[in-house]
């Protein structure tokens, strides 16, 4: 028994090795950015009822200010490295759902997105942008995608009139991001090896920015701590 | 040439020009200020007249847009325009505070009213603006300059955002135009549902959608949808083409979004314009006189009942308060539709009027809609009438009001603040609420007794004003929307001399000639 479970081990262990080392021949000599963001206070979340449209939007919904996750990681927060270029370019893609903007935070780099309105009732896409030319097109429910272009970076707010209490985020950086998980951690992975800034940006929180030097094959890790305003 | 001078000296004309006097919904900086003497009557159609001449004039004169000097139009704006916009065109002039919608911020170069494809507005777009004023709101036609000086202007107006104006606006192509037709109308109301225009608009059009009261500018103002019945209060013009523009291009800086991606044909587009367009009428006609009509038999309490829709209604405009604090600048309530009808017993007024909600009040924000008529306490022959706004100490008021939660009731006022419920009052009514516009029968014995109550009778021009509260928008108390005094008149009473008179008249004056004849025989 003991002989099949060293066995069994010994076997996760190579898998592992083989893994690891197919990972750093795909990051290609970079390395990946792990960043923690915690933040330390109260989230702010707000509830409230909604009076329209309860078929689609539900009852009750909430209002997503500052979330805060377990440990105190803060969520919806975007950790970009504005200085590493070449990476793949993908459509940034947002959906309508449930009377939501799903994902909370989009990242995408300078280009095209795609708004998705999955709830089969109407919704503007109106976004609050200055770098880019400001949006406000009607979403009817018949008019399942509409493709729109944010080119330069820029944290963009998007609303919707229609339903006011939907919040969105559009963070267009020109070089890799992620949003924090509802623990507050960010990968960003096939960092070219070097120094680079790694910028943390929060909708309510602001902006924090930090200098790391990141080795090939390896793991970085860099933690944030943003402070209410 | 000497009535022109005196119109353009008198900031009132353009100001109060044949658009401002029919517009009651925001009034202008003028009436703010207070310092400025209203025009009369026959100056206000002078000046209409002139205007008028002075706008086909520029529209002539002016086919192509003219480059302005941006150093002149900055002296014209300090003079004219910074009392609302601000000093730096941020919008926040000392008067900005008290105007609903908010003056405009030029500071972003965002513009709700334009014909371009892109974010910045034409030249002739601002010119347009400045030129004829924004229907609905307190931004007056500004004809009475110079075309120069709004040239002029313009030229100013975009130094304020540079970056918009960077690139030369492209213009709006708009699909197709497409006549309106029933079938046309009946596409444009099937678009209307399947865009949810109803969210904001409403169902019927009445501007009481369920988004209503979230609605915000993009500078957090709090922004009202437009009664699409009210044509005549669009920002940017009551025509199809203009309708059909506005959905293309959206209102930017609100909630109105693009429609041109958004229909599931581009002609649609047209076919909304052409809808909308058949939801009102392009201007108001207003009445000067209410006829009540007099009927034989029952006259319904039943608001929706047949006989009142077959009764010509009588638009009456209404105003803010604006005399006695708390003043009322931005009423809701602009427009009374009275219909009236009397028999051998009751007078009976059908009112009609749009409000975006049905409001009971909490008694802190809110309150309860009202509404009333107002009558001197004794109709006499006498042209002294009490002071329209609701008697004074001296001299008191007979009010016929209705109440959200109340109901209909009779009551005395010897000012706004000092209302005193008649006891024992002989008045009852009814009111319906659907879709954002209220309907109210209220009655009321033709005869009645005691000094405050007046006695209606036929033929006799009796003076009537209205009052109105929407509790919902925070009205109540001297905050309401009013109009100074009115007459209706009962009309003859219809009864059966008419059919007997004439024929025994026609019969005996038969018969008095056979008599002349025979005698006339008989001598012979």
């Amino acid at each position: 028994m003991r002989k099949v479970a060293t066995a069994g081990s010994v076997a996760a262990l190579v898998i592992g090795a083989a893994m690891w080392w197919a990972a750093s021949v795909d990051a290609q000599g970079g390395g990946t950015i792990e960043a923690d963001v915690k933040y330390n206070g109260a989230p702010k979340v707000e509830k409230l009822k909604v009076n329209k449209d309860t078929e689609k939007c539900g009852t009750e919904t909430t209002i997503e200010h500052v979330v805060v996750g377990s440990n105190k990681g803060l969520a919806n927060a975007v950790v970009s490295v504005p200085d590493a270029k070449g990476a793949t370019k993908a459509k940034g893609a947002i959906d309508q759902h449930g009377c939501r903007f799903v994902p909370h935070v989009v990242v995408m780099q300078p280009g095209e997105i795609e708004i998705k309105n999955s709830d089969d009732i109407l919704h503007n896409i109106h976004t609050y942008s200055t770098a880019n030319p400001s949006i406000n097109k009607a979403q009817p429910k018949f008019k399942k995608v509409m493709t729109e272009k944010l080119e330069k970076p820029e944290f963009v707010k998007v609303t919707c009139d229609v339903h006011s209490w939907m919040l969105g985020w559009v963070a267009v950086v020109p070089g890799l991001a992620a949003a924090t998980d509802n623990n507050g951690v960010a990968k960003i992975e096939n960092v070219p090896a070097g120094k680079h800034k790694v910028e943390v940006w929060h909708e309510t929180l602001g902006k924090q920015e930090k200098d790391v030097d990141v080795k090939a094959g390896q793991v970085t890790k860099v933690s944030f701590e943003l402070k209410g305003k | 040439m000497a009535h022109l001078r005196r119109c353009l000296l008198a900031p009132p004309c353009g100001v109060a020009g044949p658009r401002r006097s029919r517009r009651s919904s925001a009034p202008s900086i003028w009436t703010i200020l207070g310092a400025l003497p209203r025009p009369g009557l026959a100056q206000l159609i002078f000046c209409a007249s002139v205007a008028a001449s002075l706008a086909l004039a520029a529209d002539v004169g002016n086919a192509f847009a003219q480059a302005g000097d941006a150093n002149a139009g900055k002296a014209v704006y300090e003079k004219k325009c910074a009392g609302c916009h601000g000093q730096n065109g941020d919008g926040k002039g000392p008067a900005a505070e008290l105007l609903v919608p908010a003056p405009r911020d030029f500071t972003r170069g965002l513009y709700k009213i334009r014909t371009t494809a892109s974010k910045a507005p034409s030249d002739r777009d601002l010119f347009k603006i400045i030129t004829d004023g924004m229907p609905g709101t307190s931004m007056p036609s500004w004809a009475v300059l110079p075309d120069k000086d709004r040239w002029n202007l313009v030229a100013y107006l975009k130094t304020l955002a540079p970056e918009a104006f960077k690139e030369a606006p492209k213009k709006l192509e708009l699909p197709k135009e497409v006549a309106s037709s029933e079938a046309s109308i009946k596409r444009g109301k099937e678009m209307f549902e399947a865009i949810e225009c109803h969210k904001c608009h409403g169902t019927d059009g009445r501007a009481d959608g369920p988004s209503r009261p979230e609605l915000k500018d993009e500078w957090g103002h709090p922004i009202a949808p437009a009664n699409l019945t009210k044509r005549w209060t669009f920002r940017g013009g009551p025509g199809r083409t203009e309708i059909a523009t506005r959905l293309a291009a959206g209102v930017l800086g609100t909630p109105m979004p693009t429609f041109i991606d958004s229909v599931e044909k581009p002609e649609d587009i047209w076919h909304l314009a052409n809808y909308l367009a058949s939801l009102g009428p392009e201007r108001p006609s207003y009445a000067t006189l209410i006829t009540v009509t007099a009927v034989r038999g029952d006259i319904p309490d039943d608001p929706n009942a047949e006989f009142w829709k077959k009764l010509t209604p009588s638009a009456i405009p209404l105003m803010g308060q604006i005399i006695q604090d708390p003043r009322n600048f931005n009423p809701s309530v602009d427009l009374v539709a009275v219909r009236a009808a009397y028999n051998e017993r009751d007078v009976v007024f059908h009112l009609t009027w749009d409000d975006p909600s049905e409001s009971k009040g909490d008694g802190k924000q809110t309150f309860a809609d009202a509404i009333s008529l107002q009558f001197p306490p004794q109709i006499t022959a006498s042209i002294e009438r009490p002071y329209f706004l609701m008697g004074d100490a001296n001299e008191g008021v007979y009010l016929l009001r209705w109440e959200q939660g109340k109901g209909v009731g009779e009551a005395t006022a010897n000012g706004p603040t000092k209302i005193a419920p008649i006891a024992g009052g002989e008045a009852g009514g009814k009111a319906v609420y659907d879709h954002g516009q209220y309907r109210l029968v209220m009655r009321r014995p033709l005869a009645a007794t005691g000094e405050a109550r007046p006695t209606f009778r036929p033929v006799v021009f009796t003076p009537v004003a209205i009052q109105a509260w929407d509790g919902g928008a925070g009205e109540t108390g001297t905050r309401m929307s009013l109009t100074s005094w009115y007459y209706l008149r009962l009309e003859e009473p219809q009864s059966n001399r008419r059919f007997v008179i004439p024929p025994v008249v026609a019969i005996l004056t038969l018969a008095a000639m056979v008599l002349v004849v025979r005698a006339a025989n008989r001598v012979r």
